[in-house]
């Protein structure tokens, strides 16, 4: 007889096809695999499933009429999501300062004087020290020679805050050379009659002055107390090649805390509450300390209880139930950075603000599977029913891979959470399920690195990077270059690219290759890495993550370049033998669950 | 001992149609080179088709960048394309903004940085 085993995952819809031929062992014929149609465990999933087993079967020959029965999967009932809140933010009142990095500034060195317009450099006394204001309406030849006329009036010119991108052309003409900064897009904003300094660096230099609190002190004569007011300003201008600082008689810049909230848990046993602020580790330990978790709230009226109640209305919305009866079952903290606006800059400066994500899981009812299994079972006139756990299933078809034994811990590591199972010598299984997964690497990308769209998150944390640097040569992040026949398309020359299989996608703004790459790598890390070792510790017999012996890694982020070397190698010093699960020596991490499915049928489980 | 006299100075070569009369153009696009601290030198040309006199430029600059101008085109090429397939082409009634990111352009494909947009002009 043959049978069809059908896994509904959260992303793909597998399937796999064996014969029996009155043995134990079925022999297995072919495998299909589509995107699964619909939220997992819901009618819409139909599509999927008959696009997927159609795939299978037309790789064996076969039709739907040839199968016997089909089994599906109990789909565990978990969902994720993920939330982030920042917990400190830049203002800036009254006092301004721009710092940012126009490709070409002009002049070199630090100036300071008093802001005046270039059109009213007139009317200033002789002997002054000014910094001109030069507007878009200005060109670089009246400015030039304004400023030029200005000084052999005897007034110092001492710099240049310029709105086009004019540096270098001002600066050639010039007689006596000045620093000036320029595309300042929101120069109206630059207030006039105020004391201002102006620092350039050399190229492949930073600026050094106006970075450190005693340098913004020396120019401006503050105290003290007026000095501990000016850090986060120098510490926003850290590695800028130019700024400008413009002190005003009332203003200040506050770094503010705001007050992200509580988080309570609650165990079975014991409760804890936590101050997000405290940052991703304590909270961690706090969730450690309570397990096994039976619900995790937020302080109303705070960011934490916003953010938590948020998660628990989509779940809501996603499983029809009413939020009060979702219960937060798990939940992954990380630290991360989110650059953020300054308020009250001029220059659409950034600053990196503190930052906490979350995913949370939420365990629903039993999803339902009988129902899919009777609609199916109308529609194909097939007998179909539902087989075991998942994680069991999932157990059974990673065995298939070479090379692994009996205990075997297997983690499936999906979109929305990251599940992990152990068979011990009598063949028991044990499984959980943990809160975090590809879904969350994702979010972290794009927070750290600004992307609102999460479709380049994705993709960077999808595919390699390179950089383009001609129009004929790409260098990939290991050093090697390719070359091409074609010249590559202007958009992405000189730039950072992803090398998705269909084109090179440029990655906007100025990261370098190193950095995006850190980013993707840390965001794996702090989700799978972690993630890894925490499902480990559960799901261990002993609670000791040493006592597990062989781990394999099934699931669609298995499948990612990277993240199974990342998790190999950080369970290696716990000297696990972990690696990509490799199903029936043929499919990869793929296709456990299904295979599981048909080989289950085989020993009547 | 360095014989260095007979060596060409890197720079990008600007060659215009003698028929060209747009000096504000051709200012606009030399503008754009300075601000990216590249030098460059301009020549005139009988040639009026402005993607050969781009590529004409592009042979005769040590750095192997070229810009053609005629009279309604400024055509930016480089010496490793084909000959008729030049890197962006504008014509002459764009805005002052563009004609000197054409000139940026130039500059920008020796120092390998990223092209500056021309997109808010209508493109032939």
């Amino acid at each position: 007889m043959i049978i069809a085993g059908i896994d509904i995952g959260n992303a793909t819809t597998e399937t796999a096809v064996a014969r029996f031929n009155n043995q134990e062992k079925p022999e297995f014929l072919s495998s299909g695999i589509y995107d699964t149609s619909g939220m997992k465990g819901t009618r819409q999933n139909i599509h999927g499933i008959f696009a997927s087993l159609k795939i299978a079967l037309d790789k064996a020959h076969l039709t739907v009429d040839d199968i016997d029965l089909i089994r599906i999967n109990e789909a565990a009932p978990v969902i994720g999501d993920v939330a982030m809140e920042t917990i400190t933010e830049t203002i800036i009142t009254e006092s301004t300062m721009i710092g940012h990095n126009p490709s070409t500034p002009g002049g070199l060195g630090i100036g300071v004087g008093v802001t005046v317009e270039i059109r009213d450099v007139h009317n200033v006394e002789k002997g002054s020290s000014i910094i001109v204001i030069i507007p878009r309406e200005v060109d670089f030849e009246d400015s030039s020679r304004i400023i030029n006329n200005t000084v052999k009036n005897g007034i110092f010119v001492n710099g240049a805050i310029v709105q086009r991108d004019d540096g270098v052309l001002i600066n050639n003409r010039l007689d006596k050379k000045i620093p000036i900064v320029d595309e300042v897009s929101l120069i109206e904003k630059v207030p006039l009659n105020m004391r201002a300094a102006i620092e350039v660096a050399a190229p492949g230099s930073v600026v050094e002055q106006l970075s450190n609190p005693y340098g913004i002190a020396t120019v401006f004569d503050l105290t003290s107390d007026e000095t501990k007011l000016v850090v986060p300003v120098s510490r926003a201008l850290i590695g800028n090649r130019s700024a400008v600082i413009i002190k005003t008689p009332a203003g200040d810049v506050k770094e503010r805390k705001i007050p992200a909230g509580k988080i309570i848990i609650q165990g079975a046993t014991k409760k804890a509450e936590i101050n997000v602020d405290d940052g991703a580790e304590r909270i961690m330990e706090a969730i450690r300390s309570v397990a096994p978790v039976e619900d995790i709230k937020g302080e109303p009226g705070t960011n934490a209880g916003g953010m938590l109640e948020k998660v628990r209305q989509v779940m809501s919305n996603l499983t029809e139930q009413l939020p009060a009866t979702i219960k937060i079952q798990d939940l992954l903290a990380v630290d991360t950075f989110v650059p953020q606006v300054v308020k009250g800059g001029m220059a659409e400066e950034f600053s990196m603000e503190n930052a906490v994500g979350i995913a949370a899981m939420v365990k629903a009812d039993k999803l339902q599977m009988n129902m899919i299994a009777e609609e199916l079972e109308k529609e194909l006139g097939i007998k179909v029913e539902v087989g075991g756990v998942e994680a069991n299933m999932a157990v059974r078809g990673a065995l298939t891979t070479p090379g692994s034994n009996k205990p075997l811990a297997i983690i499936d590591m999906g979109a929305g959470s990251t599940d992990a199972a152990i068979i011990n010598r009598a063949g028991e299984i044990k499984s959980i399920h943990l809160a975090g997964a590809g879904n969350m690497v994702t979010m972290l990308i794009g927070s750290e690195l600004g992307f609102e769209d999460m479709g380049i998150s994705e993709d960077i944390k999808k595919y390699p990077l390179a950089k383009v640097e001609s129009l004929f040569h790409i260098r990939h992040e290991d050093g090697t270059v390719q070359f091409f026949d074609k010249p590559l398309d202007p958009q992405t020359f000189a730039r950072v690219v992803i090398l998705t299989p269909n084109r090179m996608v440029p990655i906007p703004g100025n990261y370098s290759l190193d950095r995006i790459r850190t980013v993707r790598r840390e965001a794996k890390t702090k989700v799978f890495v972690v993630n890894a070792i925490r499902s480990l510790e559960r799901v261990s017999p002993t609670g000791n993550v040493r006592d597990i012996e062989f781990v394999t890694l099934v699931g669609g982020s298995a499948l990612d370049f990277e993240i199974p070397q990342l998790v190999t190698d950080a369970l290696s010093k716990y000297s696990i033998v972990a690696g990509r699960a490799n199903i029936r020596a043929i499919e990869g991490p793929r296709n456990a669950v299904a295979t599981g499915l048909v080989l289950a049928y085989g020993v009547g489980d | 001992m360095r014989m260095d006299y007979d060596v060409p100075k890197p720079e990008i070569k600007v060659v215009h149609s003698k028929q060209a009369n747009c000096p504000n153009v051709i200012n606009q696009v030399l503008h754009g080179i300075e601000e990216e601290g590249l030098p460059y030198s301009v020549e005139e040309s009988d040639e009026n088709n402005p993607v050969e006199l781009a590529f004409r430029g592009a042979e005769l600059s040590h750095l192997g960048v070229g810009i053609g101008i005629s009279n309604e085109t400024v055509v930016l090429h480089f010496i490793k394309l084909k000959e008729d397939q030049p890197l962006f082409i504008i014509p002459t009634y764009s805005n002052e903004a563009t004609l000197r990111a054409i000139g940026s352009n130039a500059a920008r494909l020796v120092k390998r940085m990223p092209f500056k947009n021309l997109d808010n002009t209508e493109l032939s």
